[in-house]
């Protein structure tokens, strides 16, 4: 991957420290790829949740997933523990675009980069509407 | 630009079912988006180890993901079967990238379309390699 494609922790504007689990390795000794999924899905709600106000439970309005992507760099395996980096790239009327960074350790730059597309649907009917505004402001505060 | 909504499962020249379980669905009552990518996964690893017969523990060189991408048009659900497609997209000397939707049962538009790369490492160097003369042959016939 060239250099240029290297984000850093500079790059992002939230973190979410998680432990690696056991089960997350595969058979090559290091995170299974689809792993890394999981934890951009893990940052990107605990967010909406911590500084979005949403309420999983309950919200009339509710983010879903139109589109994610990953470029692995280099490696990370259990028992390491890891810093999600988080930012918003584009925020649309009913969209927004996370960018998200895995960290190991100590480390400056990401082992794994990649992308998440949510877009804000009404629950009940699958239709989308703008961004409810607790959840804008949120975004907003991490937008670059 | 490909439409991927136009794309249907005899546009793949490798296919295979997938279960889904009841653990898959999220608390929205569809699989949670990570369980579309470990899809994806399955129809690469079931491609690298059916047709084009590769063993990782025996041969030299293994195949290592370095990109992969999804994209989700509609929901899938436990407890239909999963029909997944794949393609021989871009082939490079080190590199192959596979090209893949996921079937809903009963839809044959795709629920889901997305790629994942492959770059092919030498077991003892860690070094990218050209893929092995064999198994570029073997992938060039599902292109």
């Amino acid at each position: 991957m060239p250099p240029s494609n290297i984000q850093t922790r500079d790059d992002y504007r939230y973190f979410l420290e998680l432990q690696t689990r056991w089960m997350d390795n595969d058979l090559y000794g290091h995170i299974n790829n689809v792993t890394y999924y999981s934890y951009f899905d893990t940052v990107v709600n605990y967010f909406l949740i911590e500084k979005g106000g949403l309420d999983i439970h309950n919200a009339k309005t509710i983010g879903v997933v139109v589109e994610s992507h990953c470029n692995y760099a280099h490696s990370i395996a259990y028992p390491d523990k890891i810093s999600c980096g988080l930012r918003v790239g584009k925020l649309g009327n009913s969209s927004v675009r996370y960018e998200v960074g895995i960290f190991r350790g100590e480390e400056q730059n990401a082992a794994a980069s990649g992308h998440f597309v949510h877009v804000f649907v009404e629950r009940a009917t699958n239709k989308p509407v703008p961004i409810p505004k607790d959840i804008r402001d949120a975004l907003h505060d991490i937008q670059t | 630009m490909t439409n991927f909504l136009d794309l249907r499962i005899d546009d793949f020249g490798f296919r295979t079912d997938i279960p889904t379980r009841w653990g898959d669905n999220d608390m929205l009552g569809h699989l949670n988006n990570v369980v579309y990518n470990r899809m994806i996964e399955t129809v690469v690893v079931r491609f690298t180890m059916g047709p084009l017969e590769i063993d990782w523990q025996r041969d030299q060189s293994y195949p290592l993901v370095v990109e992969s991408l999804c994209r989700f048009h509609r929901p899938l659900a436990f407890p239909e079967t999963i029909t997944a497609g794949l393609r021989a997209g871009r082939l490079g000397g080190t590199s192959v990238t596979y090209e893949i939707a996921l079937f809903g049962e009963g839809n044959e538009i795709p629920a889901s379309t997305g790629h994942f790369v492959h770059v092919f490492i030498d077991k003892d160097t860690h070094k990218s390699i050209q893929i092995p003369a064999d198994i570029r042959k073997l992938i060039e016939t599902f292109a």
